[in-house]
């Protein structure tokens, strides 16, 4: 697997700095840990035999692409939504330490019933949330690992943003908007 | 409209001139995602502020949803660090032309 010195310095200079967000991103999609792993390192080796066609712009966005190609070619063998655990974000929100202070009881109610919302979102509705708010993706880069429109990432994450303060309302925990 | 006007006269007589330019709640409301997400330019920003600052039910609208992106940014699950070790010596690997799945 020898390569000329440019595309391994492009190589290393536009892939190794994103690892960390496309494992991010792999774990929302995946997740699972070692199948996020996995994905990621099908994705290295895609992009490394891409790089000399890559133009240098945007390397994210472009990254963003191949893992979402590679998650896909990787379900057509598998059921990936058996993998799913649906209750993993809410048991990381219960894992986290408690706070003995009455305020603190109130945020901590707040933040699992936001958590709730999240994970009983439509699919589509909820990675487009754990892309944007949870993984820190912008509009653009999340376009590119849902293969949609920026205008419908904004589109579902604004309705989804809606459907978890509805609920915090209904649930008597959103501040009042009613004069 | 005279009931503005009004408005704007009484807001003046107690010190608090509304800017010309203020933004209203329909304007507010349906830019206001944006604004939380920093997808908006520096002045429509200052304006939507202003707003927020005077409008209670748009403050409070603000509010809840700032909360929610705040809880959800929290509880983003940590990347495992000898994951990215393992993978970053993998990318090395194959930066070096060697088998990449052979440490």
């Amino acid at each position: 697997m020898q390569r000329p010195a440019t595309g391994d310095t492009a190589f290393e200079r536009f892939v190794l700095p994103e690892i960390e967000v496309l494992l991010r991103v792999a774990n929302s999609l995946t997740r699972n840990h070692a199948e996020a792993e996995d994905l990621v390192q099908d994705t290295l080796i895609r992009a490394y035999r891409g790089i000399d066609g890559f133009d240098g712009r945007h390397p994210r966005a472009w990254l963003l692409t191949i893992l979402r190609n590679t998650h896909i070619n990787r379900n057509r063998r598998r059921r990936p939504e058996l993998l799913r655990d649906p209750d993993a974000a809410f048991d990381r929100l219960a894992a986290a330490p408690s706070d003995d202070e009455a305020d603190a009881t109130v945020d901590h109610e707040l933040d699992v019933e936001i958590v709730r919302a999240l994970d009983e979102l439509d699919d589509r509705f909820r990675r487009v949330i754990e892309l944007v708010d949870v993984d820190g993706l912008s509009y653009a880069e999340a376009a590119e690992v849902l293969a949609v429109p920026v205008g419908t990432v904004m589109s579902r994450l604004h309705r989804a943003r809606s459907r978890i303060r509805d609920r915090l309302d209904r649930a008597g925990l959103a501040p009042r908007s009613h004069m | 409209m005279p009931g503005n006007h009004v408005k704007a006269w009484i807001m003046k007589l107690f010190g608090r001139a509304p800017a010309t330019d203020a933004m209203d709640c329909h304007e507010v409301g349906a830019l206001l995602q944006h604004y939380l997400d920093g997808h908006i330019d520096a002045e429509r920003a200052r304006r939507i502020e202003e707003h927020l600052d005077d409008c209670r039910r748009c403050g409070m609208e603000a509010e809840t949803y700032e909360r929610i992106k705040v809880t959800l940014a929290a509880h983003r699950p940590e990347v495992p660090p000898e994951s990215v070790e393992r993978l970053r010596a993998f990318g090395e690997r194959l930066a070096r032309g060697e088998d990449p799945s052979t440490p």
